[in-house]
């Protein structure tokens, strides 16, 4: 039995594809996903508008080209969400590039701070934001925003083997590093 | 804490501790992240703008598949696919058959939308009008009311008036519905530019209806007078002339009794500026007529007067020796002194009183009364004709042209030679024996009037009616009015236009041409660009405010608002400020300093769109509808030194006026937006806006020269004393 939302999602894919006005229901329903995901990965409200901005332009251009491959929709958008997000930092090499974040080995206040909050979920994630941007973002599609390991392929370009060996050391180097971060009581 | 399952990553999560990890991020979400809803809105607008654009694409495929060529051929074939294609694309809709809603409007895409008019918005069925109405939003924030014919509806701004220099974005939100009760599948957008606001047309003054071409009106005969020696008075009502038999007379311009002042021996009559006296030269003596009172005052002045005349207040008079004036003890005072060979006479003072012109044997010169200093103007027999309204230049006339002279006696302007009168709106009139032509100083709107003989014009105070000799009489007629001249702002502001309007096409050689080396340098080392290039683009300008700055050399300053656009829809605009001078040369104006103001994203509250700065009043417009209650403290303008200056600040209609200002001339202001000032949707202004202006410079007419307004003034009473006589 078909999923009725895939269908749902089928049709207005398709009408965008004949009218591009028809759009407007794709954006609505995708927006807040991929500013969340971009957002994840830039960390400043301007950088994300303006990937955001470029990821729904560029979707919207691209549609008539758009071929339904039994993926959701929205792995299509993280696609070049993904690499919009690539080519703003190839582009501004003098920007903080995402890798620089934090360190996992960093103390001082940081530490303090984060042993100061006790917070688990909020270390976890403190401590996603510092790994290698790929695995971050393979972790923040997985974990956050739900999705199946395929979808991801599609939207990181990768095959499903390399994700999961994306997500495996991911979680590996978080493993690590809550041991560093783990609060002396 | 559960362990984690997920049998996609049952391989890669093997052991107990990657579980847990795994399942404190897949249980809890990262915080949702700031989000502006003006930017999802926004994009949302950008990107709706981008497919009507995609989609007018299509159309003009199809406008060109469609062009007469091929339709004689293929029209019956084309017509019949179409018509099959809306029956099978119709009976694959949704609901089986049930037809899709269309908006459209006939603004949509237009960048030069007139303010006063409702925005249309047609729809290809009947809707339902509270859910239509409910699901209409605007951009800026506009309070509306809504009319219906129909299936249009008209969305009028309760003000009357679009917001000026402002792009719009109408949207029909997802929730309107047809009369069946059907939504709009996704909202629509319309998008559409409003023009700049009006300025206000420069009224001529009336002038009555000529009974024939310029309403020529015989007065009176001259008595045998072979030229015109007439003063007009001040409020343009009655001519002081003299006869062939040396008789001063009045006479109403409208036609009446002549009224002797002096019956012979009369000569050099003069009327002060104020109107309220009438001084004349007989037997020797300067005699002064106060209307009031109807007495006359003999001046007793040595040596014996040839020319007497007023400047301003001031009585001045020639005699053989020199330029003489009276003291405060009523002595005389010798200003400057006359050549003292050949046959010199005076022949004018300038209305200033800085200045005579005078004849020595056939030779023309004016006198510098200052310096005692003479300049010849032309070259031998030429004569001295008329002074412009201020005395800061003057006509005189040669044997082949009527020749406009500054105070240097170097050549303005040259002119067709005649009889010549300059009127204090800046319009010559020439005169002769066939035709009377009008002209402008400069030779611009040179034009035959009428044809006749009209010797000797001499214009009324009141620009319009003017006296000449024909046969022997007194005539008056009435002169059509010339097209208004250009103001400093006008002239400067077409530069700007021009200067602009390259840039926008890319023609940097022609933008850089307005440019003088001031102007050159700020486009090249001072952080501004001619050239504007890259997405978003240059899409459009606009002039947020104008005013004059100075006067000697005329200089104006703009602020000019440069829109960047992505697609059709404006994202951000940035402002230049340009000033401009008048070259000496060329009398042109050129931009002389550039500097680049704020950028701004918009979209993002009110915006600014218009400042008008007067000296008393600053006129500002918005693009939204304003919650009144935060204009009065939102909206301040500050001097040099920071000070609020005061100022009853009243809001109507996107309009903030604030008036009871005393702006010196050349001062430095700022106008302040503040981000309390919120809009009618409860926007505030997305960051402080700021204006930097000046105290506005006296606005006047930008052909150099010197026109005066003229001033009203008593009545005179020409009921003169015991010489009085009627005449017909």
């Amino acid at each position: 039995m078909s999923d009725p939302s895939r269908e749902d999602e089928r049709e207005l894919v398709e009408r965008a594809k004949r009218d591009p006005r028809q759009f407007g229901t794709l954006y609505d329903r995708h927006f807040q996903q991929i500013y969340r995901f971009v957002y994840s990965r830039v960390r400043e409200q301007t950088a994300a508008e303006d990937v955001t901005s470029e990821v729904f332009m560029k979707a919207l251009k691209a549609m008539p080209r758009y071929q339904d491959t039994g993926r959701p929709f929205a792995a299509w958008l993280y696609q070049i969400a993904v690499n919009a997000i690539a080519d703003r930092y190839r582009s501004l090499k003098t920007a903080q590039p995402l890798d620089d974040f934090h360190d996992l080995s960093v103390g001082g206040p940081t530490l303090e701070d984060l042993a100061a909050h006790r917070d688990e979920v909020r270390r976890i994630w403190v401590l996603v934001e510092a790994l290698p941007p790929q695995q971050r973002t393979a972790l923040v599609l997985k974990f956050q925003e739900d999705m199946k390991i395929e979808d991801i392929a599609v939207a990181m370009g990768k095959s499903p083997g390399a994700v999961k060996l994306l997500i495996h050391r991911g979680v590996t180097r978080l493993r690590e590093g809550a041991d560093t971060l783990r609060p002396v009581e | 804490m559960s362990s984690y399952r997920d049998p996609e990553l049952e391989d890669v999560l093997q052991d107990d501790e990657l579980r847990r990890i795994a399942s404190v991020l897949s249980s809890a979400r990262a915080p949702e992240p700031p989000l502006d809803e003006a930017f999802r809105t926004g994009l949302r607008r950008q990107l709706m703008n981008e497919a009507w654009s995609m989609t007018e694409g299509r159309q003009s495929w199809w406008r060109r598949a469609f062009a007469p060529p091929g339709l004689a051929w293929a029209g019956a074939a084309a017509g019949l696919v179409l018509i099959m294609s809306v029956v099978i694309y119709t009976s694959l809709q949704p609901g089986g058959g049930v037809q899709q809603i269309i908006v459209q409007s006939p603004v949509d895409g237009d960048r030069s939308v007139a303010l006063a008019q409702p925005i249309l918005v047609k729809f290809n069925q009947p809707m339902d009008h509270p859910s239509t109405e409910a699901a209409v939003q605007i951009m800026p924030a506009t309070n509306v009311t809504f009319g219906w014919n129909e299936n249009t509806l008209a969305v009028q701004p309760s003000g009357g008036t679009l917001a000026p220099n402002t792009q719009y974005h109408v949207t029909i939100g997802s929730g309107a519905k047809t009369a069946t009760g059907k939504p709009l599948s996704s909202p629509q957008t319309i998008t559409f530019v409003t023009t700049a606001p009006p300025t206000p047309a420069v009224s001529p003054t009336p002038r009555p209806t000529p009974t024939t071409a310029l309403g020529e009106k015989q007065l009176t005969g001259l008595a045998g007078a072979h030229d015109l020696v007439a003063r007009w008075s001040t409020d343009s009502s009655s001519i002081y002339y003299l006869d062939g038999r040396g008789a001063l007379n009045v006479i109403p311009a409208k036609g009446g009794s002549v009224t002797v002042i002096a019956p012979d021996g009369a000569s050099s009559p003069a009327v002060p500026p104020t109107g309220d006296r009438l001084a004349y030269i007989r037997n020797g003596r300067v005699e002064v007529l106060t209307f009031a009172s109807g007495k006359t005052d003999e001046l007793t002045v040595t040596p014996s007067p040839t020319l007497v005349d007023w400047a301003r207040d001031r009585i001045l008079w020639a005699a053989a020796d020199g330029v003489y004036t009276q003291t405060d003890d009523r002595s005389s005072h010798q200003l400057a002194p006359l050549p003292t060979t050949g046959v010199v006479a005076v022949v004018s003072f300038s209305p200033d009183g800085s200045h005579a012109a005078y004849r020595q044997d056939q030779n023309l010169f004016l006198l510098d009364l200052a310096n005692g200093k003479s300049v010849q103007l032309g070259t031998a027999s030429a004569t001295f004709l008329g002074w412009s309204p201020g005395g800061t230049a003057l006509i005189y006339g040669t044997s082949d042209n009527d020749v406009v002279a500054n105070l240097q006696g170097v050549t303005q302007s040259t002119l067709p030679a005649g009889e010549a009168t300059w009127s204090t709106q800046d319009a010559i009139l020439i005169g002769g024996d066939t035709d009377i032509l009008q002209t402008r100083p400069d030779g611009t709107n040179l034009g035959r009037i009428s044809a006749g003989t009209f010797h000797f014009p001499a214009w009324a105070p009141n620009a319009s009616t003017f006296a000449f000799v024909r046969g022997g009489s007194l005539w008056v007629a009435t002169a059509p009015a010339l097209p208004p001249q250009p103001t400093v702002l006008d002239e400067a502001s077409v530069v700007v236009d021009t200067f602009m309007k390259a840039r926008l096409a890319g023609a940097t050689d022609q933008a850089n041409a307005l440019l003088d080396a001031n102007g050159k340098t700020a486009y090249t080392s001072g952080g501004l660009s001619l050239l504007i290039t890259g997405d978003p683009g240059f899409s459009r300008y606009y002039v947020l405010s104008s005013e004059v700055t100075g006067a000697d050399p005329d200089s104006a300053r703009f602020v000019v608002r440069l829109v960047l656009s992505h697609g059709k829809t404006d994202v951000s605009d940035q402002e230049e400020a340009l000033t401009l001078v008048r070259d000496a040369t060329s009398k042109q104006f050129v931009i002389d300093q550039a500097t680049a103001g704020a950028h701004r994203v918009l979209g993002k509250g009110a915006e600014v769109v218009s400042v008008d700065i007067q000296t008393d009043t600053v006129k500002v417009t918005f693009d939204s509808d304003l919650d009144p209650t935060t204009v009065t403290d939102g909206l301040t303008i500050v001097d040099a030194k920071g000070k609020r200056l005061d100022a009853n600040s009243s809001y109507a209609n996107r309009v903030v006026m604030l008036t009871g200002l005393n702006l010196k001339d050349g001062d430095a202001y700022r106008l302040v937006v503040l981000t309390t000032i919120r809009d009618v949707s409860g926007q505030n202004v997305a960051a402080e806006y700021d204006l930097d202006f000046f105290g506005p410079t006296a606005k006047r007419h930008g052909n150099h020269q010197d026109s005066v307004t003229p001033t009203p003034a008593p009545s005179p009473s020409p009921s003169s004393p015991s010489s009085s006589q009627a005449s017909s």
